[in-house]
């Protein structure tokens, strides 16, 4: 009964969103209003105007530094609810139902998938860092890096965890580094509403064309490393370390 | 060609939501969910999405999937 | 043209309807709270895919406007806000896996018709 009515209603959102995207223009149609509207000038003077060839780097960082602003807290915001929503095990009574020293037992890993891992991670770790850092110029950014960073995070933390001197857990519940995307951007904003009167501006003076370009690296490292630094607290506090 | 390539991807990703949604045992269903992010990752890709496709490749078929399962390991795998 | 022309011209915006629907019906239909949320991801990346299908162009390439790049670019906007987008529902993902595991720890099930008969 319950099923039947849930498929109805699927039906009944189904049909009337088929019959919207029939009339829409054809994916991928150069005239459509996705191209000619505000696109166009991005693709014109975007690389320009924001100094990123990369136009996604350009809009997210500098067109809709305020959209990325706000999504940066989300995240944040996030792992504060999260933090608040599940207390750490061994602090209080949930501890007698969870295994002493996390909420899960200890994985056993293969040795061949450690090693794997092992040889790898350095690599990721520069691929990471080489998202980040040159996300202006090539496919990529803070948020590319700062999940390719945390990913890294999580993987190394299954494989070696058994060792208690793994640094990287007490690196990530870092404070600071999680907060390291809002500190880039109040940092950020503040130096452009210094530089130009506006809050996150960037200075259009060509001379200054190199602190305009330090201000995106500094947002991109920010949220790129707070971004990690927060995937792998979230995976931290879910499993409950 | 390209086409084609795009109407077995989109089959695909139809065919692994269906099994997201009648698999009972949750571990398989949140690995379905993370192909399924995978084969997006490759649509977006052909599509000239390199960014997006970089990050869903990550954050869907990497980060969810171990956050999703990490939360099964705490909870029940058998879905009633 | 007829509505099923239009609509096969459209097929990768009617792959994505049909996502969103399956989505949907997993949220709506289902019983455990984390299936639930798998079905609320799928959702999630419908949308995302409607997006950015909407961004593409024929021939296009990505959006990195160099001397050695030739046009027609994908147009860079939906694929930023899909960007951002992706990062919000990881973060909506992992509170609310947070909540359910809490959910389980107190009342010792995710079903969410036996969570109704506990209160």
């Amino acid at each position: 009964m319950k099923r039947a009515l849930a498929a109805a209603a699927m039906v009944a959102v189904a049909v009337p969103m088929l019959v919207a995207v029939s009339a829409l223009p054809r994916p991928g149609a150069p005239d459509g209003p996705v191209h000619t509207q505000v696109a166009a000038r991005y693709l014109a003077a975007g690389a320009a105007e924001t100094g990123a060839p990369n136009l996604v780097t350009g809009v997210l960082l500098g067109y809709r530094s305020f959209d990325t602003f706000g999504e940066v807290m989300i995240i944040f915001t996030a792992l504060a609810a999260v933090m608040a929503a599940l207390p750490a095990t061994g602090a209080d009574g949930a501890a007698d139902r969870q295994p002493a020293g996390g909420g899960l037992p200890a994985i056993r890993v293969s040795p061949l998938v450690a090693f794997v891992v092992r040889f790898t991670s350095p690599f990721i770790a520069a691929f990471a860092l080489w998202v980040i850092l040159k996300g202006h110029l090539f496919p990529g950014g803070g948020f590319q890096g700062g999940a390719i960073l945390g990913a890294l995070g999580i993987l190394l933390t299954i494989v070696l965890d058994r060792r208690r001197v793994w640094p990287l857990p007490a690196v990530a519940r870092s404070r600071l580094l999680q907060a390291g995307g809002p500190l880039a951007f109040a940092v950020v904003a503040l130096a452009g509403l210094w530089l130009t009167g506006y809050v996150l501006g960037y200075p259009a003076d060509p001379a200054l064309h190199a602190v305009r370009s330090l201000m995106m690296l500094l947002l991109e490292v920010g949220i790129g490393f707070g971004g990690g630094a927060i995937i792998l607290a979230l995976f931290l506090r879910l499993r409950g370390d | 060609m390209s086409q084609l390539f795009d109407l077995v991807m989109l089959g695909l990703l139809v065919a692994m939501a269906v099994a997201v949604a009648r698999s009972r045992d949750l571990v398989a269903a949140a690995v379905i969910f993370s192909g399924y992010s995978l084969v997006l990752c490759l649509l977006w890709l052909h599509r000239g999405a390199p960014d997006v496709a970089m990050t869903e490749a990550a954050v869907g078929a990497g980060v969810t999937t171990v956050l999703v399962l990490v939360a099964i390991g705490r909870t029940t795998r058998r879905e009633k | 043209m007829t509505e099923v022309d239009a609509l096969l011209q459209n097929i990768d915006y009617a792959a994505a309807v049909i996502l969103f629907c399956i989505g949907l019906y997993v949220v709506v239909a289902k019983g455990n709270l984390i299936k639930k949320l798998l079905g609320l991801n799928i959702m999630e990346t419908a949308v995302f895919a409607f997006i950015v299908t909407s961004g593409m162009v024929d021939g296009g390439h990505a959006p990195i406007v160099t001397e050695a790049a030739t046009p027609p670019f994908a147009s860079p906007l939906p694929h930023a806000l899909v960007l951002t987008g992706i990062v919000v529902a990881v973060s909506i993902t992992a509170l609310a896996l947070a909540l359910i595991v809490e959910v389980y720890r107190r009342y010792g099930t995710i079903e969410a018709d036996e969570l109704r008969e506990t209160d």
